[in-house]
């Protein structure tokens, strides 16, 4: 049976996924992302260790040599675990998806997928937090009031437009958390496909003129092969 | 072992069923018959009896000798009786011998067995007396040999004519069953061929429209199903196999040159990202195939719903108004009033996504890229156009097919993907997809079927769309 070892600052992630070499690849680049890994091949074995507790995200194949990775999902939320859990197929349609989500997942990722898609997606499931009812966000010198939809960097108010002011709420919602392009698409514009030109880049291109203006040090900055992060200092 | 098999035939056993309730009701209908006839014949006998020994009452003595003696005279086959008795029951002449157990009432009775008069006698008849003014006792009678014999006769004709009748049905039972039975056999054959894998083979159908005959048909409509679908996923394989060879071909000759020439890190860097960006790109066309697929497998109508194409349109205009403007391309929007379309929204949007993602890269600075939507006569259009490079005419038909791409530069990556995705939607959707010449550009249009905007389904699912839209940027 796996351990999880809590050894990092980060919590521990457990991969349920039947193919040794993807398996192997998705613990050596969440591990250099500072998360303890732990590795599961079958069902049964998923199950085990999931409910032994200790990790703070399930990384779960859809399918497992012919077993279904959806009934350790439904197994699990049926117990009351709530677990974070990162599903990953070779099914993409919509309706896959969705029965992906209905089954107890909380984020759909499909194969082939770029590793560090799947570290980003995995960092926002442990950072998830419960949408808040806060009236104003703040990170680092960025102050957003969701009432008056009115943005400061400092002293500075930063006019947005609409689609923009959304778009820095993600961010803001997830300081110093690499946010890829599939994800913004997703969540911000609820575009299920990833357009073939660099047209996200150029948003958030805008946004940052915006918000750093004259020689301000960058807010948003890029993530090599992987998207972008809201850099503050906390 | 033919018979075996056609005496076990369903065909044959139905015929024997039948032959047995032929037998049954022929059976019934002859013992109706048999029975009315014995009793008819024996009450004329009786009643013609009564009458005579009626008349014989009022002739005199010897009228009345005369008579019996003439009566049995003329009886060559000692069929009759007719017999006078003293008071006393001993025989005064005639036949039979001895006085029959019957009351003297003038009425018809059947005695069971009576001494018979000559050889071959029956032993039953019937009889009538009379007692007359002197005492004496007149007995007439008829013996029932003649109606036996009918009666056997009767019962013979009935045998004789049921045998031939079973033995008939059932021989056309079996000829039925065996003409089944080499249908059911030819079928079996050629299943047999299909399951060995000749998907070509078709099941024998006959000119005549019975039950075998329409579900041969209906085998045969999905073995043409079956084919047509494994053609296509045969093509679909060829495809991918060309498609993906060209980009891993691409990646693994960049990764051995970096192995074999790479002498700096930079070096090695540079071949494994140029190599990571083909395996990208193979990555992507499995999708893209993979989609494309499962769209033209038709299976997703279930998601169909109201979609306004001039609301999905807005959107995109607003999501790729930046790129454009960031390349200095215009870009207009135009969408007077809701398109309603019955679609999925999603899928809708991914491919006017594409029209516009090409038409925007497609055009150099200063150009302008139109995105528009429309309904009229009951007829939605979406149109996409840009007054860039255009389509040549002899490649209009090639850019919808599966993959294609152009002889366009190294920057039109990625085209033929997009514009497979946009066809099959538009097939998926029975919507009309056409390129035209924009002169000077392309001109990409989607024609769809309009749904009525009054409509329930309508109303009850969309209701974001404004009166009027024209947005214009540059």
């Amino acid at each position: 049976m796996p351990q999880i070892a809590v050894t990092g600052a980060k919590p521990a992630v457990l991969v349920i996924e039947d193919e040794r070499a993807l398996a192997e690849e998705i613990r050596y680049e969440l591990q250099a992302e500072g998360y303890p890994v732990a590795l599961a091949e079958t069902r049964a074995e998923g199950l085990r260790a999931a409910r032994a507790g200790g990790a703070a995200v399930l990384v779960v194949d859809r399918m497992l040599n012919h077993e279904d990775g959806l009934s350790i999902l439904k197994a699990l939320r049926e117990e009351g675990n709530s677990t974070p859990i990162l599903v990953i197929s070779a099914l993409s349609t919509v309706d896959d998806r969705i029965r992906g989500l209905k089954a107890g997942g909380d984020d759909y990722l499909v194969k082939p997928f770029e590793l560090r898609e799947l570290t980003a997606r995995v960092e926002a499931l442990t950072r998830r937090i419960p949408e808040s009812r806060a009236t104003r966000l703040r990170a680092g010198p960025l102050e957003m009031d969701l009432v008056e939809r009115s943005v400061r960097r400092g002293e500075r108010r930063v006019d947005l437009l609409p689609r923009e002011f959304k778009l820095l709420e993600y961010f803001m919602r997830r300081p110093n958390q690499i946010v890829t392009r599939a994800m913004l698409l997703e969540d911000v514009w609820n575009y299920k496909f990833l357009p073939q030109t660099n047209v996200v880049d150029v948003h958030i291109g805008n946004l940052r003129r915006k918000i750093d203006a004259g020689g301000e040090p960058r807010l948003i900055v890029n993530v090599r092969a992987a998207g972008f992060k809201l850099h503050v200092d906390d | 072992m033919w018979t075996i098999d056609v005496l076990r035939s369903r065909a044959f056993r139905l015929a024997l069923a039948f032959a047995l309730a032929i037998a049954a009701a022929a059976t019934v209908v002859f013992t109706l018959i048999y029975l009315q006839f014995s009793s008819a014949s024996e009450q004329m006998v009786g009643a013609r009896l009564a009458d005579e020994a009626t008349r014989a009452l009022v002739e005199n003595d010897d009228e009345l000798r005369a008579q019996i003696a003439q009566r049995l005279a003329s009886d060559l086959r000692h069929l009759d009786y007719a017999g006078l008795f003293d008071a006393k029951g001993a025989l005064l002449l005639g036949d039979p011998p001895s006085l029959p157990p019957i009351r003297p009432d003038g009425r018809p009775h059947l005695v069971g067995s009576v001494a018979a008069r000559g050889a071959g006698s029956s032993d039953q008849a019937i009889f009538v007396a009379v007692r007359r003014a002197d005492g004496s006792i007149l007995v007439l009678g008829r013996s029932l040999s003649e109606i036996n014999d009918l009666r056997g006769t009767v019962a013979r004709a009935l045998a004789l004519a049921l045998a031939p009748t079973t033995i008939l049905i059932l021989l056309i039972g079996a000829f039925f069953a065996r003409r089944a039975q080499r249908r059911v056999g030819s079928i079996h054959a050629a299943i047999a061929e299909i399951m060995k894998g000749d998907l070509k083979q078709r099941l024998p159908v006959m000119s005549e429209v019975d039950d075998l005959d329409r579900v041969a048909r209906g085998v045969n409509l999905m073995l043409d199903e079956i084919w047509r679908l494994l053609d296509q996923l045969r093509h679909i394989g060829d495809d991918i196999a060309h498609d993906l060879r060209t980009p891993l071909a691409v990646a693994r000759a960049k990764i051995e040159r970096g192995l074999e020439r790479g002498s700096t890190i930079d070096e090695l860097r540079t071949a494994m990202a140029d190599a990571l960006n083909h395996l990208d790109r193979s990555a992507a066309t499995i999708s893209a195939f993979l989609r494309v697929s499962a769209m033209e497998s038709g299976r997703r109508e279930r998601s169909f719903g109201p979609v306004d194409l001039s609301a999905v349109c807005a959107g995109l205009f607003e999501f790729y108004e930046p790129l454009a403007q960031s390349k200095g391309v215009a870009i207009v929007f135009m969408a007077p009033r809701p398109t309603l379309v019955r679609g999925d929204e999603d899928l809708l949007r991914e491919a006017i996504s594409n029209l516009v993602d090409n038409a925007i890269k497609f055009t150099p600075e200063g150009g302008r890229v139109l995105i528009a939507a429309a309904a009229a006569d009951g007829r939605a259009t979406v149109e996409v156009s840009d007054n860039g490079s255009g389509v040549p005419p002899q490649d209009r038909e090639d850019i919808f097919r599966r993959f294609y791409r152009g002889a366009r530069d190294g920057a039109a990556q990625g085209y033929g993907l997009g514009l497979s995705i946009v066809a099959a939607v538009a097939k998926l959707h029975g919507f009309c997809l056409t390129v035209e010449d924009n002169a000077p550009g392309a001109r990409f249009v989607l024609r769809g079927e309009c749904l009525d905007f009054d409509s329930d389904e309508a109303a009850r699912d969309t209701g974001a769309a404004g009166p009027k839209r024209l947005k214009a940027s540059a």
